[in-house]
């Protein structure tokens, strides 16, 4: 038993350990390696977390501001971007600290998250919530508090919050099925037969994604989608389901993924069914600068077009320096333009989204 | 699954009595009744096959779910999860369950994509790094649920999230492509062709998934039904004590199916690594559920020491072709998720009627 129990403390310490030490990697501020040592010498010392983190509160250095990003689901890809970009953004302003929770898709998990942060008496919150309702009320007790509240994405109810950032998945959509449209016309492709690959029934941006799809296209009567089915948004298990919706249908022009990684399941899917891919338009959603992401495969003429999901995560932390430095009052709303990922600029784009 | 309308064709023949009381046709009806439950699985594969064939979409005069481009995806997609269900089928009839395979096959993919992308090492050495790490986390889960007294439950849900948390930080947190070619900074076409390409055989290009799924399945099923260390799996899942007491080594039974279930993760990894052209930490969720929904569909009993590979298998296609042919017939795949969940508790249900 005691041997277990050694494990179980030096594993736990371990990990703890090498956690943070990962996490002081993505921050900027100068005394993160002091930071770490005093969170994992704790940390061994069998002790809580919510101790630990608020040792690193006092020992923050006068003048900076500590600012907490509680994330939805560091699991995603896209929100893994949004993590980076912010990373990225503060790591511009020294002044700046930023410590980031993954609520790994709980609500429960993030509404703690949000109340450990107030805890260690964050400047200002960062939220990417999970859903709305169950974190409507945290976010407006951090609110009431005095503590600005920047939500991201998707949105909280109510009005106790200071700003949110988005962007517009209907426009998107719209965007991509105007391009269909355009590209049917273009190639005279009459039928212009369309299979749809959607991310996951009942969540919002899967159909907004659609609706807009649905209203881009109408400009080209030519343009129909003849199948439709859900991926849940990944790549594996868009494979058998792209593969099933060629062998019923395998008459089609174009793919339309609600993401990237669906929209490169469906190629893939062609290719073993020997489709010639250069009659094909492939189009998806997301755009991520990531070597797996959207604009990679534009620039490696897999996906025709993609269209940038902006997360947000630069524009939280532009903002955050205007409330907490020069005292601006934000607006209300601010939603994010797209772009629009074809051939001729995705190297560009790859570049001013940071990728590497 | 297995309905009385199906049995009498395919049964075993039924020793005709002439006299024919009212009590012999009942036992009669009920032998019938037992061999049918004995092979649930295949009267499962048959009706399935059935029902498939008369609900494809027709197109041109010819049956879509018939066409052979068809039955081999539907035989390369059940290929993966087959192939878990194999190394899952052991370690149930023992008596445990694996939660980690998912999780390995995650952390396998985006460690054969590091190996390859960023690392430039050859096919040879990223597959046997592959299988070992599936094989070693395996065996890990078998000790630390022997030596610690562990239930294996508990042993390898921690190893899920431990997995798949080294699978994060290996990758970054996002996929690692792969792109195949030669020269630096590519991974080896011999990958591609090796996981994911198709050999010719008898004038049909089958998919090299599926040798990959026989060869596992059979040389599993081999092992169970012809060797001592089979035996000693059923042995072990029927009643451990009593095993342990005819002096075999339970713990090292348990550490070696453990290490069989990692080890055929790994190899699940190179396939749909192979597949999908990257390796992802987030890939293979809810994998260990599909593995044991094959499993528990093919008739093993999740008490231990009841079961058969082969079932597992024809569970793993079972599920395969429900996927396919709900997909030919575009029914949304929440209806996918309610039919799964109701051939479970069928196959579960008519399992417990078996004497």
């Amino acid at each position: 038993m005691t041997f277990a129990d050694q494990c179980r403390a030096l594993g736990l310490s371990g990990l703890l350990a090498f956690g943070l030490a990962l996490t002081g990697c993505n921050q900027a501020s100068t005394d993160n390696t002091s930071s770490t040592t005093t969170n994992s010498a704790t940390a061994s010392s069998s002790s809580n977390s919510t101790t630990t983190t608020t040792t690193t509160t006092t020992s923050g250095q006068k003048g900076t501001y500590l600012i907490g990003m509680s994330q939805a689901n560091k699991g995603e890809p896209w929100r893994q971007a949004m993590n980076d970009q912010i990373a990225a953004a503060a790591a511009k302003h020294p002044e700046l600290q930023v410590v980031f929770a993954d609520a790994a898709q709980n609500n429960a998990k993030q509404v703690a998250d949000v109340e450990n942060f107030i805890q260690q008496g964050i400047k200002l919150l960062i939220i990417s919530p999970n859903e709305a309702a169950p974190l409507t009320d945290v976010v407006a007790k951090a609110y009431d508090k005095g503590i600005p509240v920047i939500v991201l994405d998707r949105e909280v109810n109510g009005n106790k919050y200071t700003m949110w950032i988005g962007a517009d998945n209907t426009a998107i959509g719209k965007m991509a099925g105007q391009f269909v449209a355009k590209w049917a016309k273009d190639n005279k492709a009459n039928p212009c037969n369309v299979l749809e690959i959607r991310g996951l029934e009942g969540t919002p941006p899967t159909k907004e994604r659609d609706n807009g799809f649905r209203a881009g296209i109408a400009a080209n009567p030519a343009v129909k989608i003849i199948a439709q089915q859900t991926a849940n948004w990944t790549r594996e298990r868009a494979i058998p389901v792209s593969q099933a919706m060629i062998q019923a249908n395998p008459n089609f022009n174009v793919v339309y993924g609600e993401n990237d990684p669906m929209a490169e399941a469906a190629i893939i899917s062609a290719k073993n069914a020997n489709k010639d891919l250069s009659k094909i338009l492939f189009v998806g959603i997301d755009g991520l600068p990531t070597p797996d992401g959207g604009i990679k495969s534009v620039m490696n003429g897999r996906l025709g077009v993609t269209y940038v999901y902006p997360t947000g995560g630069a524009e939280a932390i532009d903002w955050a320096v205007k409330i907490l430095e020069q005292k601006q009052k934000p607006p209300r709303k601010v939603v994010l333009k797209t772009e629009e990922v074809n051939k001729s600029n995705a190297a560009a784009l790859y570049k001013k989204y940071g990728g590497k | 699954m297995a309905q009385n309308s199906t049995a009498p064709s395919t049964a075993e023949p039924v020793i005709s009595n002439p006299s024919g009381s009212a009590a012999t046709a009942n036992s009669r009806l009920y032998n019938v009744w037992q061999s049918a439950l004995r092979f649930q699985s295949f009267f499962g594969l048959f009706l399935i096959l059935l029902i498939s064939m008369f609900a494809s979409p027709i197109r041109d005069g010819h049956n879509v779910f018939l066409g052979a481009d068809n039955l081999l995806n539907i035989v390369r997609f059940a290929s993966e999860n087959g192939i878990i269900a194999v190394g899952m089928t052991l370690v149930i009839l023992t008596g445990g369950i694996d939660l980690s395979v998912g999780a390995i096959l995650a952390l396998c993919a985006v460690g054969a994509a590091s190996c390859m992308m960023r690392h430039n090492l050859g096919t040879a050495p990223t597959v046997i790094l592959m299988l070992g790490l599936g094989a070693l986390i395996g065996v890990i889960n078998g000790v630390v649920t022997t030596r610690l007294a562990i239930q294996s439950f508990i042993t390898t849900l921690a190893m899920m999230s431990a997995a798949r948390g080294v699978a994060s930080l290996w990758s970054g947190g996002y996929a690692i492509p792969l792109e195949f070619g030669n020269g630096a900074g590519l991974a080896p076409d011999s990958f591609k062709s090796l996981f994911a390409g198709q050999i010719n055989l008898l004038g049909l290009s089958i998919p090299v998934q599926a040798l990959y799924f026989l060869i596992a399945g059979s040389v599993a099923a081999f092992f169970l039904k012809r060797t001592g260390f089979g035996r000693h799996v059923y042995a072990v899942g029927a009643n451990d004590t009593a095993a342990r007491l005819s002096g075999i080594n339970v713990n090292r039974i348990r550490i070696i199916v453990f290490g069989i279930s990692g080890l055929l993760s790994g190899l699940a990894a190179l396939l749909h690594a192979a597949l999908v052209n990257q390796g992802s930490h987030i890939d293979g969720q809810g994998y260990e559920l599909n593995a044991i929904a094959a499993v528990v569909i093919g008739g093993t009993s999740l008490l231990g020491g009841m079961g058969t590979v082969l079932g597992s298998m024809i569970g793993a296609l079972i599920l395969s072709i429900l996927d396919n042919i709900l997909g030919l017939r575009n029914i949304q795949s929440e209806y996918q998720l309610i039919l799964k969940g109701v051939i479970i508790v069928l196959a579960v249900a008519l399992q417990r009627q078996q004497k």
